[in-house]
């Protein structure tokens, strides 16, 4: 009977393990694109600053490529709109991971008492 | 939230202290890029103050590598390339570009000085749990040393 038990909270705990493992690799890359939303409203600004008369070149490998104004701009918004979805995609799969982990902890700590209560009995 | 440190056990105190330990460490280490960046952007602003018209159509060696120059002529005093991230680079002239890199100059020192009140909070507090901590050790000493004392003179 313990020993069954005992197999299954191995088991549980194990696959909780792997749970916050995926939570820390999202929070990370939830953080790297903060980075990099902060980096492109840096950008945004500057571009924001310009007008016609600036020129724009986009640094595409080792080699700079002239861009308009406007384009470079709709670029930019475009990956912001894009970096703010994501985030929000983030935030969601987070706190849906995060009631997930809170469910299983309480799978775990009823396991862990009927695991004791077997084996005082079997004792 | 308010948790008093000398409620806390020494083990507790210790995880806290680490903990503290890591955030100081990682608010001065930004402090230190902070610090490093703003001086490119002032070298950059200082260095544009080479072009000005009576330095036009003078000659410079132009470095390809590091050890390797060739010579050229200062055609352009009035237009520089600016990296404002991400891969664009704006031509604007040097009065622009002066007043970008005071800009980011301006905004590094803003952040700074956003930090540096936090840091040293963080300072204090790691100064506050180091002090109940020694205190904490001299009571278990003291403690340990009466139990001794009652142990020998039953012996």
């Amino acid at each position: 009977m313990a020993e069954a038990i005992q197999k299954k909270l191995k088991a549980e705990v194990e696959k909780y393990a792997q749970m916050q493992k995926d939570v820390s690799k999202s929070m990370s890359a939830r953080q790297k694109l903060e980075t990099q939303l902060t980096e492109n409203n840096i950008v945004k600004e500057e571009l924001d600053m310009l007008d016609s008369s600036n020129m724009v070149y986009k640094l595409i490998g080792p080699v700079l490529v002239k861009q308009d104004v406007d384009e470079a701009k709709a670029t930019v918004a475009k990956r912001l709109e894009y970096i703010n979805g994501e985030i929000q995609r983030y935030e969601s799969l987070l706190k849906e991971m995060e009631k997930k982990s809170e469910k299983h902890r309480e799978v775990l700590s009823s396991l862990q008492q009927e695991f004791q209560k077997a084996q005082g009995l079997a004792r | 939230m308010a948790v008093n440190l000398a409620d806390l056990s020494l083990p507790q105190l210790e995880g806290l202290k680490s903990q503290l330990d890591q955030e100081v460490e990682f608010l001065t280490s930004s402090i230190g890029q902070f610090k490093v960046v703003q001086t490119k952007y002032v070298e950059a602003k200082d260095s544009l103050n080479v072009l000005n018209q009576s330095n036009k159509g003078k000659e410079l060696l132009v470095p390809l590598t590091s050890s390797m120059y060739v010579p050229g002529t200062l055609n352009d005093v009035e237009h520089v390339l600016v990296d404002v991230g991400t891969g664009y680079y704006v031509e604007k002239n040097v009065e622009d570009s002066k007043a970008f890199f005071k800009r980011k100059i301006d905004f590094l020192t803003k952040q700074i000085e956003k930090i540096q009140p936090a840091l040293q909070e963080k300072h204090a507090m790691k100064q506050a749990v180091i002090e109940v901590m020694s205190v904490k050790i001299q009571q278990l000493q003291q403690g340990q040393q009466a139990s001794q004392m009652v142990g020998s003179t039953k012996a």
